[in-house]
C-alpha cells in the first residue's frame, strides 16, 4: 500500500515508474493516472486504435502490483455477463438433494399454512451470495486490496450497458435486487475505460470520468517508445523508421499506422538485419504497417521519395 | 474568493466556447485545483483538460480558451505578475497617499476594500494617488472639476468608478459583444456614456487656462482619464471573454440557423453542411434510444408461466411479448425548380444524414415532371447526389398538378397507413391545373401528409400560390425556410414515425 502511495505521489514519479515498466508516456497520461488515483475517479481513454490505451491499464496493474480484471465489451453484453449471475445449476442440484430432507424440515408442521410458515424461516437461502456467480465488475468491487478494472472498448457495448456502469463508476457499489447493495472494499478499484470512438459515449458516463485523449505521439516520444520496446534496434535505423511512420501519417490513409505497428515494424526490420531504410526493404515490409491493400498500393508509389527524405 | 470565482468564470468562458461543462464537472475541477495547486500553470492546464473537456474537439477549444483566459489573470483572480505580499504593501502605501492628498475626498476605506477584490493594473493605480507633476507646476492648490466624470475621477473612489463603469456597460449592452474587433467600439461607447466628451472638453479648456491650479487639474484629469481608459478596456475584455463567441463560429452558426436557406451564400455551404450533419446527429442520438428498445423482445412472464403449467412448472417454452414490427415509410417530394431548389437541397441533406434512425426515405424530385431519385442518393455521396438532382430536374416550369399525377402513377400502391408524405414546395403552380384531388387521395390513404412551404406565411395564397387548396388536404402545413424550421420538422417527424 505504502508503495502505491509513493508511486502515485507526483506526476514525475509516476512517469518514471511507467518508464521502468517499459511504457513511455507523455505528461498528459501520467497526469491522468495521478489524478485518477488521487481523486478516485475512473479514466475514460479515447484515441485511435493502437496507441496503447489498453496497454496503459495493463502496465498500471503491473506497476501498482494489483490484479487486473478485464471486461471486454461487445454488443449484447448485459448484467448477467458483466456483474453477476445466479448459479442456476447449483440451485437446481441443491433443490433436488434437499427434496429428501424436506420431510424433516417440515417435520411436525400441520397443514399448508404452517408448512409455508416453516419454509419462510429458511429465508432466501437460494438467493444468497453462496449461489452468486460474480462476473468482472462484481469481482473488482469485492477485491480486498483494490485492483485495476479495465473496461475495454466500451463503445462496442450497447447504450443500456453504459447506464449499468454508472453506479459502479460514481459510487463504487453495485445493487443486486435479491441481496442489496454491495460496496467496494476499503480500497476501491482503479477503473480504466477505453473507447475507439465508434460511437459517441453518453454524457452521463463522461461526466463521471476523467477524459484522456491519447493521440499519435510526436517523433521524440515515439522514438523513446521504440527504444524502450525494441532496445536492440540500432539508433540510426530507429530514427529513420519513426520518421518514415510520421511521414505516412500525413498521407490520406484508410488506417494510419499506430504505435503498435511501429513496434512490429521495428521488430521485423531487426529480424531482416536491416541497418538502414531503403526503398526495397520498405516495399517488402509495407504490409506490416499498412493493413489495407488500397493503402499499400497508394503508398508504394511514394516509398522512394519518402525513404530518400527520411534518410537525410 | 479568488480561486473558486476564477474557476467558475473560466468555466463560463468554456461553456461560452461550446464546451459542455456540468455542475459535477465544475466540482471536479475545484478538487483538481485543490490537488495540483495553481503554481504550475502547465500542470494545471493538463490536469483541468482531463477533468473538463470530454471530446478531442473540446480539448482543442479548451486549450485555446485556457491560454486566452489566463493570459490576463492568475488563477487567484489577481493580475499576473503580482504576488500577494506586494499587493498588500501597495495597498498600504496608496492608502497613505490618499490620506495625504487634499482631493482624497474620503474614499480611502472603500478603496482598500475594493482593492482586495479588484487588484488589477496596480501600476496604474499608483498614478491615481501619487502626484507625478510636470516640472513647471509644483504641488499645491487645485481647482474643482466641473464635468460629472471629472468629479467622479477626482473623487478617487474606485467603488463608484467601477459602479459607474458597470452601469455604463449595462446601458450600452456590453454583454452583446460578439467578436473581438468590437472591443474598441464597446470601450469607447462605455467611455462616452460615462461622459468622456465633456471631460475631454474640460481638459482641453483647462490646459489652456492661464491659472496654475486649473492647469494642474487639467494634467491630473488627463492622467486619470488614461487610467480610466485602461480600466474600461480590461472590463470590456473580461465581458468579451465571458459573453462573446470567442471563435466567431457560433455567431455565424447562430446566424445561419435562422437565415433563409435561399439566401445562403455559396461560401457558407460547407458550414451549413456541417451544421446539418451536427443537427442530424443530435436528433439521431435523441431518438436512437427509443428505437433500440422497440427492436427487442421482452419475456412475457404471465403467458410463459401459464403455458408451462402443464410441464410441472419446468419452464422451457418461452413466450415473448410480440415485437412491434412497424416499418414506417417516408416519401419526400421536392420541388427543385429555381425558387425552392436550395430548400430541397438542405432538406434532403437532413433526411439522408439521419439514415441511422430515419425510416426508409424515398425521394422524388420534380419541376415539371416527377421522378424518383432514391437510387441516386443510395449510390452517390449526398453532395454529389444533390448536385446531380438539381442539375437534372430543375429545368422547366413548375407544374404541381402534373407532379402529383406522376406520383400517383408511380407509387400510390405503396402508400399505406404507415406512410408519411412530405411535400416541399411553394405551391406556385403558374395558374395550371392543381389536381388537388390527387393530394386528397394521398391524404386519405397515408398516415400523414406534411406540406412544407419555404415562403413566409403572408405570401401564401397570393398570386399563383395554391396553398389554400393543397393545405386543405395536408395534415400539417408549415413554413419552413431555415435550418431551425427544418430541425423542428424532422424532429416532429421522428417522434411520430417511431
Amino acid at each position: 500500500m505504502g508503495d502505491m502511495e509513493k508511486l502515485a505521489e507526483s506526476v514525475s514519479s509516476l512517469q518514471a515508474a511507467f518508464e521502468a515498466h517499459r511504457y513511455i508516456c507523455s505528461e498528459e497520461i501520467a497526469t491522468a493516472v495521478f489524478l485518477a488515483y488521487q481523486l478516485r475517479k475512473p479514466i475514460l481513454i479515447e484515441g485511435p486504435p493502437g496507441v496503447g490505451k489498453t496497454e496503459l491499464a495493463k502496465t498500471a496493474a503491473k506497476m501498482f502490483a494489483l490484479p487486473l480484471i478485464r471486461l471486454q465489451c461487445y454488443e449484447g453484453l448485459d448484467e448477467s455477463k458483466a456483474i453477476y449471475e445466479w448459479k442456476y445449476g447449483k440451485q437446481l442440484l441443491y433443490t433436488q438433494v434437499l427434496k429428501e430432507a424436506l420431510g424433516e424440515v417440515l417435520g411436525n408442521a400441520k397443514g399448508f399454512r404452517e408448512s409455508v410458515e416453516q419454509l419462510h424461516k429458511f429465508g432466501d437461502i437460494f438467493f444468497s451470495e453462496e449461489f452468486l456467480e460474480p462476473r468482472p465488475l462484481m469481482k473488482a468491487i469485492k477485491e480486498e486490496d483494490g485492483c485495476i478494472l479495465l473496461i475495454d472498448e466500451i463503445d462496442k457495448a450497447d447504450h443500456e450497458f453504459e447506464s449499468l456502469l454508472l453506479e459502479i463508476l460514481s459510487d463504487y457499489q453495485l445493487s443486486i435486487p435479491e441481496i442489496g447493495t454491495i460496496k467496494a472494499a476499503a480500497e476501491p478499484p482503479l477503473v480504466f475505460l477505453t473507447s475507439n470512438n465508434t460511437r459517441e459515449i453518453s454524457d452521463a458516463l463522461k461526466r463521471r470520468c476523467l477524459h484522456l485523449y491519447i493521440p499519435f505521439p510526436d517523433v521524440d516520444l515515439e522514438q523513446r517508445i521504440v527504444a524502450a520496446r525494441v532496445p536492440e534496434i540500432p539508433p540510426a535505423l530507429q530514427q529513420q523508421l519513426v520518421a518514415f511512420i510520421h511521414e505516412l501519417r500525413t498521407l490520406d490513409l484508410k488506417k494510419m499506422p499506430a504505435i503498435s505497428e511501429t513496434i512490429d515494424w521495428a521488430r521485423t526490420l531487426l529480424l531482416l538485419h536491416a541497418d538502414a531504410l531503403d526503398a526495397t526493404v520498405v516495399r517488402d515490409t509495407l504490409n506490416v504497417i499498412l493493413k489495407f491493400q488500397e493503402d499499400i498500393d497508394n503508398v508504394k508509389g511514394e516509398v522512394t521519395a519518402i525513404t530518400a527524405k527520411v534518410a537525410k | 474568493m479568488g480561486v473558486e470565482r476564477t474557476i467558475s468564470n473560466f468555466i463560463r468562458a468554456l461553456r461560452n466556447a461550446e464546451v459542455r461543462v456540468s455542475t459535477a464537472e465544475t466540482l471536479d475541477a475545484m478538487s483538481v485545483v485543490d490537488l495540483v495547486g495553481y503554481e504550475d500553470k502547465a500542470h494545471l492546464k493538463r490536469s483541468l483538460s482531463l477533468a473538463l473537456p470530454k471530446t478531442a474537439d473540446e480539448k482543442n477549444t479548451f486549450d485555446a480558451c485556457f491560454d486566452q483566459f489566463f493570459q490576463f489573470q492568475d488563477v487567484r483572480g489577481e493580475a499576473a505578475n503580482d504576488s500577494k505580499s506586494e499587493s498588500e504593501q501597495e495597498g498600504e502605501e496608496s492608502g497613505e497617499g490618499g490620506d495625504g492628498e487634499g482631493g482624497g475626498a474620503g474614499g480611502t476605506p472603500q478603496t482598500q476594500n475594493r482593492r482586495k477584490k479588484k487588484s488589477k493594473s496596480k501600476a496604474k493605480q499608483n498614478n491615481l494617488y501619487e502626484e507625478e507633476e510636470e516640472a513647471d507646476l509644483g504641488p499645491g492648490e487645485i481647482t474643482e472639476a466641473h464635468s460629472p466624470l471629472g468629479k467622479l475621477l477626482m473623487a478617487n473612489s474606485r467603488v463608484e468608478l467601477a459602479q459607474s463603469m458597470a452601469k455604463a456597460g449595462e446601458a450600452i449592452n456590453v454583454r452583446e459583444i460578439q467578436i473581438f474587433t468590437q472591443k474598441g467600439l464597446y470601450a469607447r461607447r462605455i467611455m462616452d456614456y460615462m461622459g468622456l466628451p465633456d471631460l475631454n472638453q474640460e481638459i482641453s479648456d483647462l490646459r489652456t487656462d492661464s491659472r496654475i491650479p486649473a492647469r494642474r487639474l487639467g494634467q491630473e484629469l488627463k492622467q486619470r482619464r488614461d487610467f480610466l481608459r485602461e480600466q474600461v478596456r480590461d472590463y470590456v475584455e473580461q465581458q468579451f471573454m465571458l459573453n462573446a463567441d470567442v471563435s466567431g463560429k457560433r455567431l455565424r452558426e447562430e446566424m445561419l440557423r435562422s437565415v433563409k436557406l435561399s439566401n445562403v451564400e455559396h461560401r457558407n455551404f460547407r458550414l451549413i453542411q456541417e451544421m446539418v450533419y451536427k443537427m442530424a446527429k443530435k436528433l439521431s442520438t435523441l431518438h436512437s434510444r427509443r428505437r433500440k428498445v422497440f427492436k427487442r423482445g421482452q419475456l412475457n412472464v404471465p403467458k410463459t408461466l401459464r403455458n408451462n403449467m402443464s410441464y410441472d412448472g419446468a419452464i422451457f417454452d418461452l413466450y415473448w411479448k410480440s415485437v412491434k414490427v412497424d416499418r414506417p415509410k417516408v416519401f419526400a417530394i421536392c420541388d427543385v425548380s429555381g425558387s425552392v431548389a436550395n430548400y430541397a437541397r438542405f432538406m434532403l441533406m437532413f433526411l439522408y444524414s439521419m439514415d441511422e434512425v430515419m425510416p426508409k426515405v424515398r425521394s422524388f424530385a420534380f419541376s415539371s415532371d416527377l421522378a424518383e431519385v432514391t437510387e441516386l442518393f443510395n449510390r452517390n455521396k449526398i453532395e454529389d447526389a444533390i448536385a446531380k438532382v438539381l442539375h437534372d430536374y430543375s429545368g422547366g416550369s413548375t407544374d404541381y398538378g402534373q407532379a402529383l399525377l406522376d406520383f400517383k402513377k408511380l407509387c400510390l400502391d405503396d402508400v399505406d397507413n404507415r406512410t408519411t408524405i412530405i411535400v416541399l414546395g411553394d405551391a406556385r403552380n403558374n395558374h395550371g391545373e392543381t389536381h388537388a384531388e390527387v393530394l386528397k387521395e394521398l391524404y386519405d390513404r397515408s398516415k400523414r401528409v406534411i406540406w412544407l412551404n419555404p415562403e413566409a406565411k403572408l405570401a401564401w395564397n397570393t398570386g399563383d400560390s395554391e396553398m389554400r387548396k393543397y393545405g386543405a388536404y395536408s395534415h400539417q402545413v408549415e413554413e419552413c425556410n431555415s435550418l431551425m424550421h427544418l430541425e423542428r420538422v424532422v424532429s416532429n417527424l421522428l417522434r411520430q414515425t417511431n
